[in-house]
């Protein structure tokens, strides 16, 4: 039988950004007939800087409230999250405020960072150019269309050059050539050093992993599977960037 | 980048950009003041006030538009835009920034309502004391912006929301406002959160006089409600656990 991760078990050389420790979380409330849903019973994670780690499970196994937890945003019942770095996160829904343009959204998220107004115009011109939104900078959150309104939203959690990235679906209503973009960018961040750990249901990403994460029955299983082959897939990155 | 400025600014940007917000500002101060005025003028003279009951209904009026715009437009800046909020606090925004510029958004929106329903007022009564007379008008608008904030922080559904401040701020400006349909109205009235506004209002209007008690509980209430609000705020906005660089 499988067994779920632990916390000490991988014995690589990169540096853990993330460590995930006993993980429990339950849904409920304190209110007389109502039901606790038990999500998380023990997980443990621990995400490697450089890698590409995907996230996946069934329809509400936990990996959002997982990544959430992670993430720093919902308070997990026990156990222990250790962060090192900074974290970018991409919510699943584009978490933006609908009457803002999409100028007045990184000034906004960029204060949040701490970024100077040059960082955040630097980062917003670079996104914009390279996830092909630049006509629409003026334009209101509510005026645009979900792909678009989803390249925001990667946008946002990139934009201070995180340590960690943290994606639930991020790709969801981009075109097919915005699609194979993120994953360049996905794949020259890791090359960089940032940890990219994405929420994924396609089959088909599953090669583009380096570590495979699923959640299931409350654990958290490593089901990475061609270890060979994934770390192929990580020297093939780090070459490309390298020319 | 200045947190607080980025800040204000996009909290009027968003609120210009809500037509109904500009339109409930602009014409619902002259839809209730006047409408408030000749529901009472029929009314006979009250013995305890010397206003006559038109005008003292345009009062009512007045201090029932500011005080449920207001309370309304604080209602909505805390609901809108909740799950976007945490995420602005996950990069890095303090709450307490955040709460302090919707509340500095708030206080401008206020004076503005207020500025619009005191236009209303003094084109039908002339004020004894015009500057204190909108300081008032500004005060009860501060009071149910508060309230609605905290509503919003505590209730965060619009419509329900929406509903308590609606009702709240209707039996509130009632009850409070010597009315001779609300008879044998219990002590209690004077903790409602118009009623010394109200009282500080209609003598700066009729007598352009005012009294310190009032003014001082005036002042509680917002310094009540406003630390109420800071604190329902940060722990809806709470994050678990930071990112150590």
């Amino acid at each position: 039988m499988e067994a779920p991760t632990t916390s000490t078990t991988e014995a690589t050389t990169s540096e853990v950004l993330v460590r995930a420790d006993e993980i429990e979380k339950t849904y409920g409330s304190n209110l007389p007939f109502t039901r606790s849903v038990p999500v998380l019973t023990g997980a443990n994670l621990e995400i490697r800087a450089g890698e590409i780690v995907g996230i996946v499970g069934g329809n509400g196994s936990g990996k959002s409230t997982l990544m959430n937890i992670l993430v720093g945003v919902l308070k997990q019942d026990s156990g222990a999250v250790e962060r090192t770095g900074t974290v970018g996160w991409c919510p699943q829904e584009p978490l933006l405020y609908d009457r803002l343009t999409v100028t007045e959204t990184f000034r906004l998220f960029g204060s949040g960072y701490g970024m100077t107004a040059e960082e955040i115009d630097e980062a917003k011109r670079r996104f914009a150019s390279k996830l092909d939104f630049e006509q629409y900078l003026d334009y209101r959150i509510d005026q645009l269309s979900g792909g678009n309104r989803q390249k925001i939203n990667l946008s946002i959690a990139l934009m201070h050059d995180p340590d960690v990235l943290m994606l639930d679906e991020p790709y969801t209503g981009f075109d097919w050539e915005t699609y194979l973009i993120f994953w360049d960018l996905a794949d020259e961040l890791a090359a960089d050093g940032t940890a990219v750990v994405m929420i994924s249901h396609l089959i088909e990403e599953q090669s583009r992993l380096d570590r495979i994460y699923e959640v299931r029955d409350g654990h958290v299983y490593d089901v990475t599977e061609r270890e060979s082959e994934t770390e192929a897939t990580t020297g093939e990155r780090r070459r490309k960037a390298d020319e | 980048m200045n947190r607080i400025q980025t800040g204000i600014r996009t909290n009027v940007s968003t609120f210009l950009r809500t037509p109904l917000n500009v339109v409930l500002a602009l014409l619902l101060p002259v839809v209730v003041i006047e409408g408030w005025g000749q529901a009472m003028a029929g009314l006979p003279t009250l013995p305890t006030v010397e206003a006559i009951p038109i005008d003292l209904g345009r009062l009512l009026g007045a201090i029932f538009g500011v005080a449920i715009i207001a309370g309304l437009m604080g209602l909505a800046q805390m609901i809108s835009a909740r799950a976007a909020d945490r995420r602005l606090v996950q990069t890095g925004y303090p709450p307490r920034t955040l709460l302090a510029t919707r509340l500095a958004t708030l206080g401008g929106v206020t004076v503005v309502v207020a500025a619009v329903n005191y236009g209303v007022l003094w084109l039908t009564i002339s004020p004894e004391a015009p500057v204190l007379t909108f300081v008032f008008l500004v005060l009860a608008g501060l009071v149910y912006a508060f309230l609605g904030a905290l509503v919003g922080a505590l209730l965060p559904r619009l419509f329900e929301g929406s509903l308590v401040v609606v009702f709240l701020a209707m039996m509130d400006a009632f009850l409070s406002g010597d009315s001779p349909l609300a008879a044998d109205i219990p002590e209690f009235v004077e903790y409602f959160p118009l009623y010394h506004p109200k009282e500080l209002l209609q003598e700066a209007m009729f007598q352009g006089t005012y009294t310190t008690g009032d003014l001082g509980f005036v002042a509680g209430y917002l310094l009540v409600l406003l630390v109420l609000v800071t604190v329902v705020f940060g722990v809806t906005m709470r994050t678990s656990g930071g990112w150590s660089a």
